[in-house]
This record gives C-alpha cells, structure tokens and sequence, in this order.
C-alpha cells in the first residue's frame, strides 16, 4: 500500500467517497434511527400494553428479528418490500425500511428497560394525585425515561453508522459502496479500504464526541 | 367520609397467594385523625393504598363521600384529586421545579390556572418553609425537604382526605421532627388523615383514634390513651410491649 497512491484516490475520487458516500451513510444511519425510535416506541407501547395478542405479536417479532442475521434481514427487505407495496420504492427505501425495522426491535427494548428503569414510586406519586395513566406517563415518566434512553439511542446510532456498510450488498451509494465502486475502477484494494476504515473511524469519533457532550449536559441538570 | 366493607387483598408471589388482607371493615370520619400501627406485613400499607385504589382490592367496598370507589365505572382520577398521598420514600419529581412539583396536577386536572396555581404554590411553600428553594431541583434538597415539599404537592390538590404512608421511615432520625411539625400543623387546622406510622409517640399525640392492624386484620382500635395504655388484645399487648420501651 502507499501513501501516494491514497493522496491520488482522494484526488481523483473525493466525490465518490466523501460527498456520496458520507451523505449516503449518514442518511441511512438517521432515517434509520429516526424511524428506528418510531417503530420502537410503538412496539414498545404495544409490549406494555394489557392486549395480550398485541403483546404477543410484537414480543414475537422482536424475537425473530434479534435472532436472525440483520444481513438476512437486508436482502427480505430488498426483495420483499418492493412485491408487497402498491407502488415503485427505490432500492435505498427498501434498505431503509429493513434497517428501521431491525433497529426498532432493539431500541423497543431500549425504551421499555428505559421506562421500568424509573421508580415506580413516581406513577404512584403521579397517579394519586388523580393524573390519568397518560398524563402520568407523558409529565412524569417519559421526561425521566428519556434520560435513560438517550444514550442508548446514541449508540444505536453509531451502531447503526458501521451497519450501514452491509447497504452496499445492493450498492445503495454508502461508503462502502463507493469502495466497491472505486476499487472496481482502480484495483488499489488496500489504498481504498484504507480511506474507508479512515472515514467511518472519524464518523463514529464525532458522533461519540457529540453524544458525551450531550450526556454530559444532562447529567447537570440531575 | 372514607368506610370500607370487608376489605380483601392478596398478592401472588412464588409460594403461593399471600392473603395481606383478610376483610377489613373500618370508618373514617370527617375531621378524623387516625393512626394505623402495628408489625411489618400486617397489611398498614396495603390498607391505605387501597383507600385511593393504588392497589385494587380483590373484594369487599370502599365509599368514599357516598360514592363506591372500587366500581369500575367510577372515574378514579377525580375522587383520588381529593385524596391526598405522602409516601415513605417521598416520590417527589425529579424532573422538575420544587414549584413544577406543586402546580402540575392542579394545573393538568384543570382544577387551577397556572397563575392560581404558581400563587398556592408560593403560599404553601411558605408555609413549610421552602419558598428559597421553589427553583431548585428536589436532588438538592434533604430528606425532611423532600417530604415536606410532598405534603405540599398533595396539599396543593386542596384534598379532603390525607392519606400518609410511613412519611418518616426513610427519613434520617434529625429530620424525623420537621417533618412531624407539618403534619401536627395540617391536623390541628381540621384535615382528615389516615396515618400509618411506626412513631407511637407521635400517633398517641396527634391521633383521635389509633387502629392496631396485624394478620391482615384490624385487632384493635381506639382511643391512644386506651389503646397504648391499656390494651385489651394480646397481640396489640406483645407489640406495644417491644415497640414502647
């Protein structure tokens, strides 16, 4: 490997790597988390919930779903999505809602260890001063799991940045595609993978940056 | 004002049912002040969360202002808003303001404005001494604080009925007294208050009546002077004998 054949790959394929790429990944990495929190949140609630069969449905999909290869879980998504919705979805949509899914179980527990984390004492609290079970969850409960959750969302999200590199199977444009793109062109296996393993490196570092900022603040206000 | 009808409870645990409480037929009246002691696990807590249906008893009835709470068709929310709570670990807030802690349930049960509410706060905490803190979070309050500012947050409901749950249990023995202050000022000014409390001194001091509960039933009640002076039940006799010392 050399150095100056990595200056001449950033050179010539900067685009490729750091506009498509990056902006490809990140993209991925939120609408996953995004919605990821979404379907996590709603499995979440279902998991809480006194209907039984809800219960049952959803435990059993999160089960299914941390049990399987999330790379398997990619390639149903790819295939299935497009077959079972009425209309055209690109390929990247398609991934998306694979990663969201997969990401859903996972934050679903998150979430729900989350809210048991905090005191039962507080519903108590809440309720007998006549809140409804809502209003006790919303001004009291969530505000306080939230607390909880957000690190692990924060993680999840990091996860989620270095998951992403499984998308390029069907070369939606993330990093790792780019790699396969440019070393397709070039065959300077080693140079790529080098600015690739570079970029995720930094991607992640400044997310963590970020997220121990953040914690940090919150832990302030304690 | 609170009667109860043959109250029963168990709760499932890996032994089996444990029967907590095995039928408790009780009156409370308006202006009362009533002590429940007696032994862990005799069914005092159990008891009281039932009065406000924090635990929902698997029989019997409880009429509170007339009206039978354990229906399922009686919205709970609006009887508990006139049923105040202190519990043994103070369960206040975290997550807001000493004030946020007093106005949000009458402010959310639409009971005062924010305004009117911010007002009672500022009243009530001076009250009990805690108007320096109303910006602060409960984390940087004591013990005895935390509990004060609880009776308040229940006061500021403007309830009927107090309902106190061993609110001096958790506390550090220094903090015990300011914290029976406030409750000794609440019962002088006529509230009625069910008190499950493990300070006998207290509960013969501030108590119109005193029930001995212990098996899950109520052994023994009356007077304090009868009831710690002369007590009839041997069970009552064999607590008050280890407790008073």
């Amino acid at each position: 490997m050399s150095f100056i054949k990595v200056f001449q790959l950033i050179k010539n394929y900067w685009k490729i790597f750091f506009v498509t790429g990056v902006s490809y990944t990140i993209a991925l990495a939120a609408i996953t988390v995004f919605f990821g929190a979404i379907i996590g949140l709603i499995i979440c609630v279902c998991r809480m919930s006194k209907f039984k069969i809800l219960k049952g449905i959803c435990a059993a999909i999160v089960d299914v779903i941390r049990g399987t290869p999330m790379l398997l879980q990619i390639y149903v998504g790819y295939f299935l999505v497009p077959k079972l919705l009425p209309f055209e979805v690109s390929e990247f949509i398609a991934v998306s809602i694979a990663f969201a899914i997969n990401s859903g179980c996972y934050l679903s527990e998150a979430f729900r260890s989350g809210i048991q984390a905090v005191d039962v004492g507080q519903m108590d609290a809440a309720r007998s001063l006549g809140l409804t079970y809502g209003q006790s969850m919303k001004s009291v409960i969530l505000p306080q799991a939230l607390k909880n959750i957000l690190p692990a969302l924060g993680n999840e999200f990091i996860t989620i940045i270095k998951d992403t590199s499984l998308a390029s199977t069907f070369f939606i444009g993330d990093v790792m595609t780019s790699f396969l793109v440019v070393r397709g062109l070039t065959y300077l296996t080693f140079e790529c993978l080098f600015i690739l393993a570079v970029i995720y490196y930094v991607l992640t570092k400044i997310l963590t940056f970020f997220l121990g900022k953040f914690e940090r603040r919150l832990k302030e206000s304690d | 004002m609170i009667r109860t009808v043959d109250l029963k409870k168990s709760f499932n645990n890996p032994d089996g049912k444990l029967e907590v409480l095995k039928g408790v037929t009780e009156h409370i009246a308006k202006g009362e002040v009533v002590s429940i002691i007696g032994p862990s696990g005799g069914g005092k807590s159990t008891f009281l969360r039932c009065l406000n249906m924090l635990e929902t008893p698997d029989s019997g009835h409880i009429y509170f202002e007339g009206v039978d709470i354990t229906d399922e068709n009686v919205d709970i929310n609006l009887h508990r808003q006139k049923m105040g709570m202190v519990f043994q670990h103070f369960n206040v807030f975290p997550n807001m303001t000493v004030g946020q802690n007093i106005t949000l349930a009458p402010v959310l049960t639409k009971k005062k404005t924010q305004e009117e509410a911010d007002k009672a706060a500022k009243e009530l905490l001076e009250r009990v001494g805690l108007i320096d803190k109303i910006n602060d979070h409960p984390a940087r309050l004591s013990g005895g604080q935390k509990q004060r500012l609880a009776i308040v947050r229940a006061l500021a409901m403007e309830p009927d009925v107090m309902l106190f749950d061993e609110p001096t249990s958790a506390l550090d023995p220094e903090m015990v007294g300011e914290v029976l202050e406030v409750i000794k000022d609440l019962v002088k000014t006529g509230m009625t208050s069910v008190i499950v409390t493990h300070e006998m001194g207290f509960a013969k001091e501030v108590s119109d009546r005193v029930l001995f509960m212990d098996g899950g039933v109520i052994v023994e009640g009356g007077k304090p002077s009868d009831v710690f002076t002369n007590p009839q039940n041997p069970r009552t006799k064999e607590f008050l004998s280890k407790v008073l010392y």
